[in-house]
């Protein structure tokens, strides 16, 4: 009668599409700086020695989504092409068909994600999951949880959007201000029992009133026993119907979907004249996550990319094809591959990225290196942040300070032997393999 | 019984402190809702199902354990006195003191009442405000002690407010003046208060951003009900002392504590889940406060058991309550329904109706009578064949037979109204004074002083003085119209109280604005206030509804509507048929609001249409109801051209065109119906000429088409056959032969287009069209025959695009 071999696979038509968006990381600079020409793609900055695609990537896969598309500069392509294809990764997402797509922009003028999204519309067809590649999702928050709650509003009640935020609780400040700050919660309003995401704060409402939140009445007819919390972070995952696309391109002002979209859909939630005039039902669901729920971040600056380091790592871990020398102590610290740590070295709570060279002696303390670092002997650096390819002479102390390839060039207390640049560092790189 | 809670909660709280609970209650209202029923009387004093409010109150907080109660009271003190003098509590072994204290004249809000109390320096310790209007079941202990815990380690926690959780549209919970708190919900301290009214439409709340730098999670409540109890500390009244400006409790003190940046003292909230407390504010929440009573929310305090009025009540099924003692007289005859309380000595005459009523001890209600959601005080009379609705009738007024009283009336105590009279909605009426017969001469000479006399309604005192009285009754009774009180019957003795102004100059409090005390009255629903804000459209639409103007027309406009649609007293027999027309008559009022709001706000077909939709949902009528209502509608406000003839074409036409989709989009469609209301209509109106001339227009249009016209002719009703006033049928007849005339064309037309020529003669004359119906020229609207071929292009044209624009619009 029935033949249930005969099924064809291709007829089952995809439910979501993952977009993944890769940007150029400004706020992790000078970790994402260039690297002589190559550039230093942030998608692929190591935390706890895996590349930071791969946690958004995995969290993908565990939810049964097979198709990706992955945005990301068109500079950043050969790098992350590169990754994508490596015997690594392929192999744990062989199940995953990632579409790499890229865009045209400077990582001086980068554009909004408004634009990126409006760009790549023709190429979703379906309902979509927005993903940032900096999210480092807790393990107790499947993205099947946050698909189901989509699955069951979008039935129920025409929702259109869940977001998610979490809550994160961080121990005072351990890392120096040149850092720059951790992000700043934004204060929203939700509804507890239906999970609905009622406002945005936004910089917007900020100027126009920078004393006091207005809220809507109607918002609170509607939803009378609304919270208000100025301790969630948006996770930027947004799971969407397609339709959301429709409604991003009438708004083409709009250049931010944190700051501009998501704050003005919210609205459109209880302003009968707004949402006649775009002519949907329309909610946003919200999911919520808190810190005792386990740990989650947005790798999108300094500080976090330290403290995300740190959490994953119960003590130390050592990249693979390192060689570290008699009588170093290293705590607290995550070490790359092919790093090459000398004599009587101390190494408390750092980052070191590959290929980074510590010579006899040196000291370094709560810093994060990025490839193919050299420290001289006898350097002592504190909480110090160095670009791709920078040289720490001997001796040479520095404390909280972002080192930079220009700067360093350009300062005139290290200006003795800095003649020797980029030919030294291929050098050390060459030494190290 | 009571003494033994009120005991019980005393002994709890002594075992916890040796202090005694102090309350303080605020007797005085402070405004005028109430009038005229508070002209004589205190509104605490005021029954509430048949014991005082004060009485309600007393027994609240005896219930919650209070052993010193000091009544600050002002307007009518010795009538306060006396009550509390001849009240149970007052009673030796009641273990109550209750003390009252007369406030000077010049007590204009509450904050003026605390004043007076801290220089009475009567407080002692922590202690518990309430208004003389609280009927309340909350263990206010449990608060106390809560409060009291709180102050052991926040010296500053001067405050506690005691809020019930409800739901937004709650009867109970006021919509026009209500508020949003924001709380901390880990230690239920209120950060911020915003109080809410509900006419014009309050936009936004504003919430501080630095509360949120120390309370980073907070809750935004807009579900509460604001009890009006508060456990004070001692502190409070001298804050009030302080901080001379500080009136009204929530509005200034919570609101000016709360956002002061020097007084750095704090306000707590207790949310209550259980248990029921509420405040007689309004005569709206005197019906919700009623209602919720009777169904039994305030257990223990229910009329069959802890009756604060010492009354005893059998409860029966469906919450009756009829009083115990067998005198009560019900006719076998009488109906009565679910919700009702019935006093001694009250007599219900055969085939009366009470439903979801109050009636006081020695109530009469004549027989057939019908008496509905509304509150009969001690001794009033409703004589035969009367219909009472959502009113309160004060003590001893007397409704002679067939009257009518529209809901939201309040009549006070002694008025005569009747016979066969009608008192229009929300009329409010006192009894004129002995000695002003010569009113006539005083009427004159008050006449142009009549205009700043209103001036004095907003300020929210209730006079107390006899003279202060006399001159605010002097006032009203100086401005009677004749006219309105030849309708409250030969016998009445009422005058009747203005309808509140708003002097457009004058500085009126929001909360006591007119349209906001809409919110506030019984049997006012207030369905033509927008109450909610729809958001705005950043660019192209400019708010609309927020004209103010259109408001106030609509506002009044609304009041005399219903009396057209006034529905013959019948016999008892047709009661149930008067049930259904009360209904139909509340739509038929209510649709033509909606439909005046669209035509004088210009909004689009669709969305008038979709208010049509909702109302007529809302109370099941049937379709032609609507039909009715909107063909009624557009063809009144069709003007009647002096000279007929073009501008009278013109103006049907543009109506017409603009409107004429409506009809369609009520939800059916129905052309061959559509003829016969605009028949009707034509034929009972001025608008009996205009009747060929709309039906050509709406052949034009397409709305009907030839077919209809041709079936709507066919029926025999449509001759006038069977129609009742033997005029109407003459008008019937008229309109018969117009569409006579029409089909006729429509046949010559079909078999040769030359004869229209012939029908067109004469049609100058701006005589009215039904006297020569064959003026009417067909399709087009009726052209001239001079220029017959140049308009029948031009109106062809119009047509078109005419539909071309519906389209769209669709």
């Amino acid at each position: 009668m029935m033949n249930f071999d005969v099924t064809p696979v291709e007829v089952v038509t995809r439910e979501f599409v993952a977009v993944i968006l890769a940007g150029f990381g400004n706020e992790l600079l000078p970790l994402t700086g260039e690297h002589g020409d190559e550039p230093c793609p942030k998608a692929l900055l190591p935390i706890s020695n895996k590349p930071m695609l791969d946690y958004p990537l995995s969290w993908v896969e565990q939810s049964g989504i097979k198709d990706v598309l992955l945005i990301c500069p068109s500079s950043h392509r050969p790098a992350i092409s590169h990754y994508i294809h490596s015997q690594s990764s392929s192999a744990s997402f062989s199940s995953v068909h990632i579409d790499l797509q890229t865009f045209d922009e400077s990582q001086e003028l980068s554009a909004g994600t408004c634009s990126v999204l409006r760009h790549f519309a023709n190429r979703i067809k379906e309902d979509f999951i927005l993903i940032p590649c900096d999210f480092i999702p807790p393990p107790s928050l499947p993205l099947s949880k946050l698909l189901n709650k989509f699955r069951t509003d979008t039935m129920s009640d025409g929702s259109i959007v869940t977001s998610c935020w979490y809550e994160h609780k961080s121990d005072k400040q351990t890392t120096p201000d040149e850092w720059g700050s951790p992000a700043q919660p934004t204060p929203i309003v939700w509804d507890h029992l239906s999970g609905t995401l009622l406002y945005v704060d936004s910089p917007h409402e900020v100027d126009k009133n920078s004393d006091e939140l207005e809220l809507r009445m109607t918002l609170l007819s509607r939803y009378p026993q609304a919270k208000l919390s100025s301790r969630l972070l948006d996770s930027h995952v947004y799971v969407c119907k397609r339709a959301v696309l429709d409604l991003l391109a009438q708004k083409t002002r709009f250049d931010s979907l944190r700051e501009d979209f998501f704050p003005w859909l919210c609205k459109l939630q209880y302003q009968s004249t707004k949402r006649e005039k775009y002519a949907t039902s329309i909610r946003i669901g919200i999911i919520i996550h808190r810190a005792d729920d386990g740990f989650a971040i947005r790798v999108n600056n300094l500080p976090a990319y330290l403290e995300a380091n740190r959490h994953f790592v119960a003590d130390t871990s050592i990249g693979d094809f390192t060689r570290v020398e008699e009588k170093s102590t290293i705590k607290k610290s995550t070490i790359g591959k092919h790093c090459i740590i000398g004599k009587m070295v101390k190494i408390v709570g750092c980052v070191l990225l590959d290929h980074c060279v510590i010579s006899d002696g040196a000291k370094l303390d709560g810093c994060i290196l990025g490839n193919s670092t050299t420290v001289g002997s006898k350097a002592e650096l504190i909480r110090c942040v160095t670009q791709a390819g920078y040289e720490v002479k001997d001796n040479e102390s520095v404390r909280h300070e972002k080192l930079d390839i220009s700067d360093w060039a350009a300062q005139p207390e290290d200006s003795e032997g800095d003649v020797e640049d980029s030919t030294g560092e291929e050098e050390s790189d060459e030494d190290e393999d | 019984m009571s003494p033994n809670t009120a005991s019980t909660g005393k002994d709890n709280l002594i075992a916890d402190e040796e202090e005694v609970l102090q309350a303080v209650i605020l007797a005085d209202s402070f405004n005028k809702r109430f009038k005229p029923l508070t002209t004589h009387k205190p509104r605490c004093l005021l029954p509430i199902c048949n014991a005082p409010l004060l009485d309600w109150t007393f027994e609240s907080l005896a219930l919650a354990g209070v052993q010193e109660i000091f009544v600050i009271c002002r307007s009518h003190a010795e009538l306060v006195k006396t009550a509390i003098k001849n009240s149970k509590w007052s009673k030796p072994g009641a273990g109550l003191k209750i003390v009252p204290i007369v406030t000077a004249k010049e007590t204009f809000t509450p904050g003026d009442a605390m004043r007076d109390i801290y220089t009475h320096g009567i407080i002692t310790s922590d202690f518990v405000l309430v208004t003389g209007d609280l009927v309340s079941n909350i263990h206010i202990g449990d608060v106390v002690r809560e409060h009291k815990e709180r102050r052991k380690t926040d010296k500053d926690a001067i405050m506690t407010m005691v809020v019930k959780q409800s739901g937004v549209n709650h009867r109970t919970r006021s919509k026009g003046d209500s508020a949003v708190f924001v709380i901390d919900p880990e230690t239920s301290k209120c950060l911020h208060y915003e109080a809410v009214t509900g006419y014009p439409p309050k936009k936004y709340t504003s919430i501080p951003r630095e509360i949120l730098n120390e309370h980073p999670e907070v809750e935004i409540r807009n579900d509460l009900i604001d009890c009006s109890i508060d456990i004070c500390s001692v502190e409070v009244p001298s804050l009030f002392q302080d901080n001379f400006d500080y009136g009204d409790v929530r509005r200034d003190f919570v609101h000016g504590v709360l956002t002061s940046d020097l007084l750095m003292k704090s306000i707590y909230c207790y949310i209550a889940k259980e248990g029921y407390a509420a405040r007689v504010r309004d005569t709206r929440s005197y019906d919700s406060i009623s209602k919720d009573i009777l169904s039994r929310w305030t257990f223990p305090l229910v009329p069959d058991d802890n009756h604060p009025g010492g009354h005893s009540y059998e409860h029966l099924r469906g919450n009756k309550y009829i009083a115990k003692d067998n005198s009560v007289i019900l006719s076998r005859t009488c109906k009565i329904g679910n919700n009702t309380l019935i006093g001694s000595k009250s007599q219900i005459a055969d085939n009366a109706q009470v439903m979801a009523s109050v009636l006081g001890q020695r109530c009469i209600v004549g027989a057939g009578s019908v008496v509905r959601n509304s509150y009969l005080f001690d001794g009033a009379v409703v004589g035969p064949n009367c219909v009472v609705e959502h009113s309160i009738i004060g003590s001893g007024v007397h409704i002679k037979e067939r009257t009518r009283v529209e809901r939201g009336c309040l009549i006070a105590d002694g008025v005569v109204v009747g016979p066969q009279a009608t008192v229009k909605p929300f009329s409010r009426l006192s009894k004129r004074r002995q000695d002003s017969d010569d009113e006539d001469e005083e009427f004159e000479d008050a006449e142009e002083q009549c205009e700043d006399d209103d001036d004095d309604e907003g300020e929210g005192e209730d006079a107390d003085d006899e003279e202060e009285v006399d001159s605010e009754l002097e006032d009203v009774e100086a401005n009677q119209d004749p006219e309105a009180l030849a309708k409250l019957g030969a016998d009445t003795n009422a005058i009747i109280w203005p309808l509140p102004v708003v002097d457009e100059d004058e500085d009126i409090d929001e909360l006591e604005h007119p349209d906001n005390q809409r919110l506030m009255r019984i049997g006012d629903n207030a369905s033509d206030l927008v109450l909610s804000d729809p958001g705005s459209v950043t660019s192209s639409e400019s708010e609309s509804e927020s004209d103010s103007d259109d408001d106030d027309d609509r506002f009044y406009g609304s009041n005399p509507a219903s009396s057209t649609t006034s529905l013959p007293l019948g016999t008892p027999s047709n009661l149930v048929a008067q049930a259904d027309s009360a209904v139909i008559s509340e739509f038929q009022q209510e649709v033509k609001q909606s439909l005046d709001r669209a035509f004088a706000e210009g909004h689009s077909v669709d969305n008038a249409a979709v208010e049509l939709k909702t109302l007529r949902m809302a109370s099941n009528v049937s379709l032609r109801l609507v039909r009715e209502a909107v063909i009624a509608a557009m063809v009144s406000r069709i003007k009647i051209m002096a000279g007929g003839g073009i501008p009278q074409r013109q103006e049907i036409a543009s109506m017409i065109s603009r409107w004429g989709g409506l009809i369609d989009k009520i939800g059916g469609v129905d052309p061959v119906e559509t003829v016969e209301v605009l028949q009707e209509y034509c034929a009972s109106s001025d608008r009996l000429p205009l009747f060929g001339q709309i039906l050509a227009a709406l052949y034009q249009d397409d709305i009907v088409d030839e077919d209809d016209i041709r079936a709507w002719h066919g029926n025999p009703k449509a001759q006038g056959q069977d129609v009742k006033p033997a005029s109407l049928q003459d008008n019937y007849n008229k309109c018969w032969v117009t569409g006579a005339h029409m089909i006729k064309q429509f046949d010559e037309q079909d078999s040769d287009e030359e004869s229209e020529e012939e029908s067109d003669d004469g049609s100058d004359s701006g005589e009215p069209v039904v006297k020569d119906p064959v003026t009417e020229k067909l399709p087009s609207a009726g052209t001239n025959s001079s220029e017959e071929d140049s308009c029948e292009e031009s109106s062809d044209g119009e047509d078109e695009e005419g539909n071309t624009d519906e389209d769209d619009s669709e």
